[in-house]
Formats: structure tokens, C-alpha cells, sequence
């Protein structure tokens, strides 16, 4: 435990140092809350709406933060660190290698929390954001969608031979879920073909989770999406453990 | 009591033999050298030992211990030197240290380590602003954090000044003294014949020599460690051909 807390405060501390992160998964979804806050103001999501659009996308803006530490963030310090060696030289220290890793998932966790508490002060101080359903039902949807998102990230972390694919994974899931998911631009003013698209992808799914959490919806249609998100944290991080590469 | 057995290990990338049924055993406090040209499978070798690449055959033991079944166990009391280290993008000396330090159960003090190996007052730098040779100091620093008893140094001291090299073969052979084991890979023959009890050439993956250094100078027809090196070397090169 001691080791544990020694490591996470390190790496904690090196993550903030190199900026990346605090960058993509802390300042961008708050920019984010904020374009849109100033854009829609506090006009309901659509006329006769109960909540505003703001509300509406709360869920879907903290998301880009569990999608820039899950697809950016931790697939690349993997892939870093394994070029490095650093994983290769825990093998020969009395710890797991698989603690660097554990610690490096609760970093970013970390990342994304502070960034859901930033957007939400945010939200609530400027455009009157309030969360109409339930907190608790809330952060276990967020909890699930790092889950799902993050195994995702191993899964690239885990099997990539070096930082250039890694790299290139990584842009070819970050950009496009961030885009497309509903994550930065609303799901909701998207053209259907588009939304037809983005239901592909696993995050959007994670979305409707967030957005049904937050705005007390009831949860009727939530089967599929919770399925989808739970299975992808299941099936990535099983294949991530199993073909995990030290070296 | 032998601290390190190793009985016929072998080790094949793809195509190459890295390591070809080698054994060997290094006694508690004693020094045994690893020598041979680039390629001759040194770090494989070490490597494997270790427990960090998984032989094709053979075994190993360390204080008695299985390096990868006791992984957890046995490297409370092994200190380790990979040949190249890089470290955390950022990380700073002091903190590269006290995160290692926190590894095991009885550390070493880590600033009197950096001030006897020429590191004192760099606790603040980032280690990837030190000079080659200081990084070279400071992988043998977090070798010797865990207080180890047996010690493994992949080229110790490639890239450093003639008296940074002297410093630290006073200090291992101090260590030595204290009773550590260590296996150390080395393509320096002054360093080898100052520090090493025994050694063991290796060529392409296999044992050429195992002895001290004044048999292998008396076994042939050189006066100078460097020479017969050479001449070991050499021969089998030209055995090789004439097959
Ligand atoms: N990961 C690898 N994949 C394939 N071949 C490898 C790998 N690592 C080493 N080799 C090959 O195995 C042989 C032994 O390599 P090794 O690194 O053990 O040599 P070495 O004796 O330590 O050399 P040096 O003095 O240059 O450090 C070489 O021919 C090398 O090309
Ligand atoms: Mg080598």
C-alpha cells in the first residue's frame, strides 16, 4: 500500500508536469462546457424541454474527458514506457509490473474526475446546469464508460509493438470518437445519417448512459447501450491482459 | 554455497542462437565476469538469468531461489544494471530515487550513494538532462538502492571518465568485500582483470573459456590479458572456418 501510494503520488505529479493531460482531459471538456454554454445559453433542448441544452450535454462533455485520458493519455505512457524499459525493469524489483499500470489507470481516473467536478462548477455557476436525476446513478455510468473506454485504450497500449502505432491507434479512435460520439458536437443536432454512424461507436453509447443519469430520464432504452459499454470493458480488457507485451 | 547456478541455458531469437546450453556458477562473494564481442549474447544471457526473458531451456538459480517462480522474494535482495536505462520523461534524480527507494523493505540511503558515486546536489535535475555518464552513475545508484546481496551490472561503466570509472571500481570492489555477489558484463579487460575473480568468454552463445584471468593469460601464448583475449577470440573464429 505504501508502494502504491508512493508510486500513484509520482506519477500523479510527472502527469501534471508533462501537461498532455491536463490539456486534452482537464481544459478541453471545460472549453467545451463553456462554447456550448455560450452558444445555447439557458434555452431548453428543444421546445417544451424540461431541462436546458446545457443539461443535455453535461454527460456528453464530460465524456471528452474520459475519451483523451482512456484513447490518449494511457495508451501512450504504455507504449512509453515499455520503449523506455521501465516496465521491463519492474520485472526485476520485489513489484508487479502490472502496479505501474493499475496506478497509471487511477491517474487518469483522476484526470477525469477533476475534470467532470471543473465542468460541473462550470456549468452550474455560468448556465444554471443542474443535475436532475440521480448523482449516484450518474457516477456509476461514468465509472462504467472509463471502464469501457480505458480497457479500450489498454487493449491499444497492450498489443501496439512500439509508440508509432500506438500513436497512430490512438488518433484513429481519439478523433473520431470525440467528433462523431456526441462528445463535442451534440448528438442531438447532428443530421440522422450521422447519428446512425455514430451509434457505432462504443462511446456514443457510453453517452446515452451519462445522459439518461443526468438528466433522470427514464431508463427504458438503456439495455443495449449498458450491455454494449459493459461488454467492451469485459472482452478489450480480457484481451489486454491476456496479449499484454512487457517488451 | 553457490549464490547463482546456471545450468544449460539457451536462448533463440528467430534465427540467431543467443545463448547455447551455457553453465555456470558464481560462489557468494565472488566476482565473475562476462565477456565477449557485441553480439555474443551477454545481455541475452543476463537477461535470462534474470528471469526477464524466458529461456528456451535449462536452469537457474539465485540464493537458491527461482528468479521468476520467487520473483517477489529474491529481488528484495538483487540489485540490477541493465545495459541501457531511460527513465520517466521528467522525473527528477531525488524522485527517481525515493520511488525506488519505496520498492523495498530495507533501501539503502540514497544520498549518500549519489554523493559516492558523484551525483551529490543533482537530486533536482531531471535525469534526462544529466550527462551519459552521469546516467551511467546514477543506473549504478538504483542498482545498489535495495542494499542487495547479489548484484548484476550489464557494462558498468561504458561512457565514463577514466577517474569516474576508477571511483567505481574502488567502490564495487569495497562492495565485494562487504561479501556481495556480483555478475558483471564488462569490454573493458583492465576493469575485468581489477575487479573479476573469474570470468567466462563467451562467442556466438557459447562458453569459450571459464577460468581466472591468470589461467586464461597462461593458457595462452600471451603475457597481457588484453592479448589473450583476443587470441581466445580469434581462435575460435579460425576453428570456425576450418570447419
Ligand atoms: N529482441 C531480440 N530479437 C532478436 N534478436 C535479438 C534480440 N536481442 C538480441 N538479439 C540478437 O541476439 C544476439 C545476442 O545479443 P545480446 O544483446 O545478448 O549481445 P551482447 O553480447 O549483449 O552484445 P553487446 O556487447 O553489443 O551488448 C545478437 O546477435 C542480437 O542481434
Ligand atoms: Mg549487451
Amino acid at each position: 500500500m505504501r508502494v502504491f501510494r508512493v508510486m500513484f503520488g509520482m506519477e500523479w505529479k510527472l502527469a501534471v508536469r508533462g501537461m498532455d493531460m491536463v490539456i486534452f482531459a482537464v481544459a478541453m471538456p471545460v472549453a467545451v462546457m463553456i462554447v456550448l454554454g455560450m452558444i445555447y445559453g439557458d434555452r431548453p433542448a428543444y421546445a417544451g424541454a424540461s431541462y436546458s441544452f446545457v443539461e443535455q450535454s453535461f454527460g456528453a462533455v464530460t465524456a471528452v474527458a474520459i475519451a483523451a485520458s482512456g484513447l490518449m493519455g494511457l495508451p501512450l505512457v504504455v507504449a512509453d514506457y515499455r520503449s523506455r524499459k521501465i516496465l521491463k525493469r519492474f520485472k526485476v524489483t520485489p513489484v508487479s509490473p502490472v502496479l505501474i499500470l493499475l496506478v497509471q489507470m487511477l491517474v487518469n481516473l483522476l484526470m477525469s474526475l477533476i475534470a467532470l467536478v471543473l465542468v460541473y462548477i462550470v456549468g452550474a455557476v455560468c448556465f444554471g446546469l443542474r443535475v436532475e436525476g440521480s448523482w449516484v446513478l450518474f457516477m456509476g455510468a461514468f465509472l462504467l464508460v472509463a471502464a469501457s473506454v480505458y480497457s479500450i485504450g489498454m487493449l491499444v497500449g497492450a498489443v501496439s509493438p512500439n509508440i508509432k502505432i500506438s500513436n497512430l491507434l490512438c488518433c484513429v479512435l481519439y478523433f473520431p470518437m470525440l467528433l462523431f460520439s456526441g462528445a463535442t458536437i451534440p448528438y442531438e443536432v447532428m443530421p440522422g445519417a450521422l447519428r446512425r454512424a455514430a451509434d457505432v461507436l462504443p462511446l456514443a453509447q457510453g453517452i446515452k448512459l451519462l445522459k439518461t443519469a443526468s438528466l433522470g430520464l427514464p431508463a427504458d432504452h438503456m439495455l443495449l447501450p449498458l450491455a454494449v459499454t459493459a461488454g467492451i470493458a469485459a472482452v478489450c480488457g480480457s484481451i489486454a491482459i491476456r496479449f499484454f507485451r512487457w517488451e | 554455497m553457490e549464490t547463482i547456478v546456471v545450468e544449460q541455458l539457451s536462448k533463440a531469437y528467430q534465427e540467431t542462437q543467443a545463448v547455447d546450453c551455457i553453465s555456470l556458477a558464481v560462489e557468494r562473494g565472488e566476482v565473475l565476469g562476462v565477456l565477449g564481442a557485441n553480439g555474443a549474447g551477454k545481455s541475452t544471457l543476463l537477461e535470462c538469468i534474470l528471469g526477464v526473458r524466458r529461456p528456451d531451456s535449462g536452469k537457474v538459480s539465485i540464493l537458491g531461489m527461482n528468479p521468476v517462480r520467487d520473483r517477489k522474494a529474491l529481488f528484495q535482495r538483487v540489485g540490477v544494471q541493465f545495459q541501457e536505462s531511460r527513465y520517466q520523461e521528467k522525473i527528477t534524480v531525488g524522485e527517481l530515487c525515493a520511488v525506488t527507494r519505496s520498492l523495498y523493505r530495507s533501501p539503502a540511503d540514497s544520498e549518500g550513494l549519489l554523493s559516492r558515486f558523484g551525483l551529490a546536489g543533482k537530486q533536482k535535475c531531471q535525469v534526462s538532462g544529466l550527462s551519459g555518464g552521469e546516467k551511467q552513475r546514477l543506473s549504478i545508484v538504483l542498482a545498489l538502492l535495495p542494499n542487495p546481496e547479489v548484484l548484476f551490472l550489464d557494462e558498468l561503466t561504458t561512457g565514463l571518465d577514466p577517474r569516474g570509472r576508477r571511483e567505481v571500481w574502488k567502490c564495487i570492489s569495497g562492495l565485494k568485500q562487504e561479501g556481495l555477489t556480483i555478475l558483471l558484463v564488462s569490454h573493458f579487460m583492465d576493469e575485468v582483470e581489477a575487479l573479476c575473480d573469474r570470468i567466462c568468454i563467451l562467442n556466438k552463445g557459447r562458453t569459450i573459456f571459464a577460468g581466472t584471468v591468470g589461467e586464461a593469460i597462461a593458457a595462452s601464448p600471451f603475457t597481457h590479458f588484453e592479448d589473450a583475449y583476443l587470441w581466445y577470440t580469434d581462435e575460435e573464429e579460425r576453428q570456425y572456418e576450418s570447419v
